[in-house]
């Protein structure tokens, strides 16, 4: 099995805030791995110290064996981990494709210079580019809205050029923030297929982070609960379900008391 | 009814007090003298009896008159059934309500002026002799009745051809019939393989560059020198919409890459202060890079920053580049406050370009070059990194943009356009000195992006015509240029927020046609 990405103790604190406490994950190469929590448990600031916008206080983050720490997030981008986001965070005033287009930037070669006397590899490189951003477009299913300005795209479509636009980079592994938030049932089955072509066609790895339980245990392999920046519990979907400790997290110790007294104690 | 007359009882109001304070301000007197320019109605200004000043004067406030009544007939007109009698209501009440404002201030002034109070003491443009133009030399009762009957009048007539012109039967009629025509043109394939083709757009462009080409033989120096600044300002306005427009870098300091490029031309090869005496083709790159130059220097510590902190920042830049050339330490180095004078001009194969129309020529290249630079990056890989980190900052890192290598880059470069402009300007007006190159130069540029339209070729075109084009064909309105470009900007913010020519995108999705998609007007969500 070869491990996609491992952090070794991560922390990150804010002041006195320990957002992120000493987080050992090891997430295997083409898995859809999920990482839950109540509301404030640290999951969003785990992937920005995964992607470098924050540099954690201590601890690793091993990509294919390689650390991360102390890059810069575009050089993430470019050893091959790509994300979207929680609350959409489109290129607004840019068409779909453009958007797209921004996406395979780090993929991309030609220069200030190059682009100005526009050399035939720099003519070759946008014609490709620009195909492979149509292909990208037909994939998530958005063929025909690529001239639209992305503000003016429907909700649905929004997400899913927001993972198109995270696909362009060519990442090993893809980091989805909520992908089905806001959505109705029906537009969260078609993401929880979607998420899995991704896997399945792209062989690209899966980090999720999700509240919607039907999403993670339908779609996730193994699942790593976060509470106050702490890992409290990892296993399969079953497992988590029947952890005390999660049920605690996730609606206090008197639930989850109650629940153990009837488990032991059948009618 | 009600509302009706409240609505034009309101436009009277309000052009009433336009008409006071356009007279206030002594507006009035300039417009007479603008309209006696246009008219040279002399003949018929003494057929009436009346000084031609003062029949231009009428003239003027009557136009306002004819606004007001159209304005209040229009309000009144959506409020009823009956348009005709409505319009010639609401009209005849605006204008009577301005005439009653405009007398009462004729009578006022008027009565003042006749006792010996000295108006011109606490509103100076209020002279004597305003006074006696605005009453039409009568005495201030006759010249209130004047305004009151003149006003009420045109107000009737606003009303009237409101009622003709405005939502008129035979304006949708003639709408239709024109759309009509216009849908079987189009329909006709011919025009529409030429509308669509490429090689027309070549053809109308090529048409319009051969216009512009021919422009300054016909123009005269002064004309050649306005389009000169035109131009000038084109290039200051196309470089700073790399930084602004496309990498949404606000940067208020501008004018230091300009002042960089004027004063490396003028010491390299002015006599004073060094006796250099370069070529001006040597010293043109060498300020072009020497501008690019600083705009690395200055970025690397101040980019870090956003928005607002940056504009603040790069504003205290370009006070200080000023305030340098002007300092007495600098003055060997720099000919402090006096400034660089004899700058040379260039000469080409031993031709010198002293004539207005050879410099013209000389900046119409630059301005070529500038937007076929601009063209190639705005769309490519850099050009499109812009727009990211434009759009969001934070999410184009993300998407694997060192942004700040790309930051230094929109930097640097709109850095060399302004070099290029600075140079150009210094070497065709032979002097520089540090008032060329004050905050407004800043500000007047970037007004030239935000009004043109930001991140887009043609407004900044446009912006720079109207903002530094405007000001010389109205020479008469010099005194309020200040206040019509203020009042320029407000409105041009309401209307039309996303400039004169919003940017558009271009089609890519469906072949490589360059079709374009207008971008909704709007502010820019962030």
């Amino acid at each position: 099995m070869t491990i996609a990405l491992e952090t070794r103790s991560l922390t990150k604190q804010f002041g006195g805030l320990t957002a992120v406490n000493a987080v050992d994950l090891v997430i295997p190469e083409n898995a859809i791995f999920s990482v839950i929590g109540p509301n404030g448990a640290g999951k969003t600031t785990f992937y920005n110290c995964i992607t470098a916008f924050y540099e954690p206080d201590a601890g690793e983050v091993l990509f294919y064996g390689k650390s991360l720490v102390g890059l810069t997030p575009d050089q993430v981008t470019y050893r091959g981990i790509s994300r979207t986001y929680q609350n959409i965070r489109l290129f607004a005033n840019m068409s779909a494709i453009e958007n797209i287009l921004v996406g395979e930037h780090s993929r991309l070669r030609a220069s200030w210079l190059e682009a100005i006397i526009r050399t035939p590899r720099v003519v070759k490189e946008e014609i490709d580019a620009l195909e492979k951003a149509r292909q990208l477009l037909n994939f998530v299913g958005l063929n025909s809205l690529g001239d639209q300005l992305a503000r003016n795209l429907p909700y649905g479509a929004q997400r899913r050029l927001e993972i198109a636009r995270a696909l362009a980079s060519q990442p090993r592994l893809l980091l989805l923030d909520e992908p089905t938030a806001g959505m109705n049932p029906h537009e969260t089955t078609d993401m929880m297929h979607f998420i899995r072509r991704l896997r399945d066609e792209l062989s690209i790895t899966i980090l999720l982070i999700e509240h919607d339980m039907r999403v993670v245990m339908g779609i996730s392999e193994q699942i790593a609960v976060l509470d106050y920046g702490a890992k409290i519990a990892e296993g399969t979907p079953a497992e988590i379900q029947h952890n005390p400790r999660v049920i605690e997290a996730y609606l206090g110790s008197g639930a989850a008391s109650g629940l153990n007294a009837a488990a032991r104690q059948p009618a | 009814m009600k509302i009706q007359l409240r609505h034009a009882v309101n436009a009277g109001v309000i052009f009433g007090i336009i008409t006071i304070f356009l007279f206030l301000i002594g507006f009035t007197g300039t417009a007479a003298d603008l309209f006696s320019d246009l008219f040279r109605n002399k003949n018929a200004a003494s057929f009436l009896g009346l000084n031609p000043q003062m029949l231009n004067m009428l003239i003027f406030l009557g136009l306002i008159g004819v606004w007001a009544g159209a304005y209040g007939s229009r309000k009144s007109k959506s409020q009823t059934d009956d348009p005709w009698g409505a319009a010639l209501i609401g009209g005849l009440t605006a204008g009577l309500v301005d005439g009653l404002l405009v007398s009462c201030l004729a009578l006022l002034v008027g009565t003042l002026n006749l006792r010996g109070v000295r108006i011109n003491v606490y509103l100076s443009e209020v002279l004597p002799d305003a006074i006696k133009l605005f009453l039409v030399g009568k005495s201030p009762l006759q010249g209130a009745t004047v305004y009151f009957v003149w006003l009420t009048l045109t107000g009737l007539l606003g009303g009237l051809l409101s009622r003709g012109l405005g939502r008129g039967s035979w304006r949708a009629r003639s709408g239709a019939a024109w759309n009509n025509i216009l849908g079987k043109i189009s329909q006709q394939s011919i025009v529409k393989q030429v509308r669509g083709s490429r090689n027309t757009r070549y053809v109308v462009y090529g048409i319009l560059l051969l216009l512009v080409f021919l422009l300054p033989l016909r123009a005269g120096p002064y004309w050649n020198y306005t389009i000169g600044s035109v131009g000038i300002y084109v290039l200051l306005g196309l470089g700073l919409n790399i930084v602004v427009g496309l990498a949404g870098l606000l940067d208020l300091g501008y004018v230091a890459f300009f002042a960089i490029g004027a004063y490396t031309m003028a010491l390299l090869t002015a006599p004073q202060p060094h006796h250099l005496m370069w070529s001006f083709w040597i010293a043109l790159p060498i300020g072009v890079l020497l501008a690019a130059l600083t705009g690395l220097l200055l970025g690397a510590p101040v980019l870090r920053m956003r928005g607002d902190y940056l504009a603040i920042v790069t504003l205290g830049f370009g006070e200080i580049i000023r305030i340098l050339s002007k300092s007495d330490a600098l003055t060997p180095f720099t000919g402090g406050p006096s400034g660089v004078k004899a700058i040379g001009f260039p000469t080409l194969f031993g031709k010198p370009f002293n004539s207005g129309v050879d410099f013209v020529y000389l900046i119409f290249l630059a301005v070529l070059l500038i937007i076929f630079v601009t063209n190639r990056l705005q769309n490519s890989r850099v050009g499109r990194a812009w727009e990211a980190m434009r759009e969001d900052e934070t999410v184009s890192r993300a998407m694997g943009i060192n942004t700040l290598t790309q930051k230094l880059l929109a930097f640097a470069i709109g850095a060399a356009f302004a070099g290029l402009g600075g140079a150009l300007f210094a070497s065709r007006n032979v002097f520089t000195g540090p008032e060329d190159h004050n905050l407004m130069v800043s500000i007047n540029v970037v007004a030239v992006v935000i009004v043109g339209g930001m991140g887009n070729i043609p407004g900044v075109i446009a912006g720079a015509l109207v903002l530094k084009g405007l000001p010389e064909v109205l020479r008469q309105l010099q005194d309020y240029r200040v206040l019509v470009f203020g009042a320029l900007l407000v409105v041009m913010m309401l209307w039309r927020p996303a400039g004169l020519i919003p940017s558009s995108r271009r089609k890519m999705e469906v072949g490589k046609d360059t079709g374009v998609i207008e971008t909704p007007e709007g502010g820019r969500g962030k």
